[in-house]
């Protein structure tokens, strides 16, 4: 039987169920011959698989159907957090070198706010490491030892990075003067944004939110093809053994919480300083000259779509987390 | 009809943990043996349906994967299980020859 149909074969059973057998299920298939009757009686191995998730049975790959939305979870709570930190970016880019600045070390609410944000921006970035690295280390030796196919996957989130350097290296070299692009001006003068130097910053904000969308997609893929039970690290001499979805839930709620401190913490920085800066708010000083209206409510829309995800997420993963 | 030979209406779970009863063994050698043994063919799909209810209920448990070929053993509790299951059969087949002698 040709390969291509044994693999149709497999993918008809749950995708839990794969994670448990599929490997000796494929090496078995391919020992014999398969009779039209095998066919009919995989097919209907794969109906009674399904039923049994359906009829909620316990089953025993019931713990890697567990373990899967355990790790759903996680990838949620990081794609969120990937939004989040662009939605944050754009933040950041709408207060650099504006009027908000010297308002917010003149006014303590503002700065308060402000601090809140940055606070709250360090810890979720810790609390990804924390939960991410004992996954990451393991998906990167999964990848080098069993599934090398993950690995050109591994490779886009360099490869963004790597463009968004380039990129900006780039820019530096217009605003030294070492490359000169025509309709490029080197220095933007107040009052003047030239459509050179629009186009130029357009592009830096398509290479960061296409390379963020690109590197989120590829580690949710390759997360999503590595279950791992268990995983054991050398640290100092020591063996130490993680079940590391579990590990990872608790510094994934640190982010989400932190996610919406920092929510939070924009609402009422928006509220204080556009309240004393109304001429900012109803004018033009987003990047590329947009209404600085649009492009907060659109950071804050953001915000509150990636919290929420993260919130529901959270939710959904708790019963697994129990139940693992 | 052979001995122990009861077509599709065998139990493939026994089927299997009699199998295992020799030894231990992966997938396609329990169907191998089972074969070789009873006369009863377990499809691929009724042997991974029977395979993950006896996991799931402690009778067997899967050993580490050999080669892509993960082999499984009998467990204690498996083992019991078995010899109540074959203690019972034999009752039963006690009981056929009696009434078709008597």
């Amino acid at each position: 039987m040709p390969r291509s149909v044994r693999a149709w074969l497999l993918r008809l059973y749950p995708a839990a169920w794969r994670e448990r057998y599929a490997e000796e299920f494929a090496a078995m298939l391919e020992q014999g011959m398969l009779s039209p009757l095998d066919v009919v009686d995989i097919l209907l191995g794969a109906c009674d698989a399904h039923l049994q998730l359906f009829n909620g049975e316990d089953v025993s790959w019931r713990l890697v159907v567990m373990l899967n939305k355990l790790r759903t979870t996680l990838l949620i709570v990081f794609a969120a957090f990937i939004g989040f930190v662009v939605a944050g970016m754009a933040l950041v880019n709408l207060v650099d070198d504006s009027l908000m600045v010297p308002l917010m070390k003149a006014e303590a609410g503002p700065a308060l706010a402000w601090l809140f944000i940055q606070i709250g921006a360090v810890v979720a970035l810790l609390a990804v490491v924390l939960g991410g690295l004992p996954l990451g280390i393991t998906v990167i030796r999964r990848a080098l030892s069993v599934d090398r196919r993950n690995l050109r996957w591994l490779m886009v989130p360099l490869v963004a990075f790597l463009a968004l350097v380039l990129y900006i290296g780039f820019m530096f070299g217009i605003a030294s003067g070492l490359i000169q692009v025509a309709g490029v001006s080197p220095a933007v003068q107040p009052g003047s944004f030239p459509l050179g130097n629009r186009l130029l910053l357009a592009g830096l904000m398509f290479v960061f939110i296409s390379g963020a969308i690109a590197s989120t997609l590829a580690v949710w893929k390759v997360v999503s093809r590595t279950y791992v039970e268990q995983a054991t690290f050398q640290a100092g001499g020591r063996s130490l053994s993680l079940k590391i979805y579990q590990f990872a839930f608790a510094p994934a709620v640190v982010t989400s919480l932190a996610m919406l401190v920092m929510l939070i913490a924009t609402l009422i920085w928006g509220g204080l300083v556009f309240s004393q800066l109304p001429q900012v708010f109803s004018g033009a000083y987003g990047p590329l000259l947009m209404s600085t209206r649009l492009w907060y409510f659109g950071i804050v829309t953001i915000m509150a779509v990636c919290s929420l995800a993260a919130i529901l997420g959270l939710v959904r993963g708790r019963s697994a987390l129990t139940a693992t | 009809m052979e001995p122990f030979e009861f077509g599709r209406f065998s139990n493939p779970a026994l089927l299997i943990l009699a199998s295992l009863a020799g030894g231990e063994k992966h997938g396609y050698a329990i169907m191998e043996d089972i074969e070789a043994t009873s006369g009863v063919h377990l499809g691929p799909g009724t042997l991974y349906g029977a395979i993950s209810r006896l996991e799931q209920a402690g009778f067997i448990t899967a050993l580490p994967a050999e080669d892509r070929r993960r082999p499984y053993r009998l467990t204690d509790q498996g083992a019991s299980f078995l010899r109540q299951s074959l203690a019972s059969l034999k009752k039963f087949v006690s009981l056929g020859y009696e009434r078709l002698e008597a």
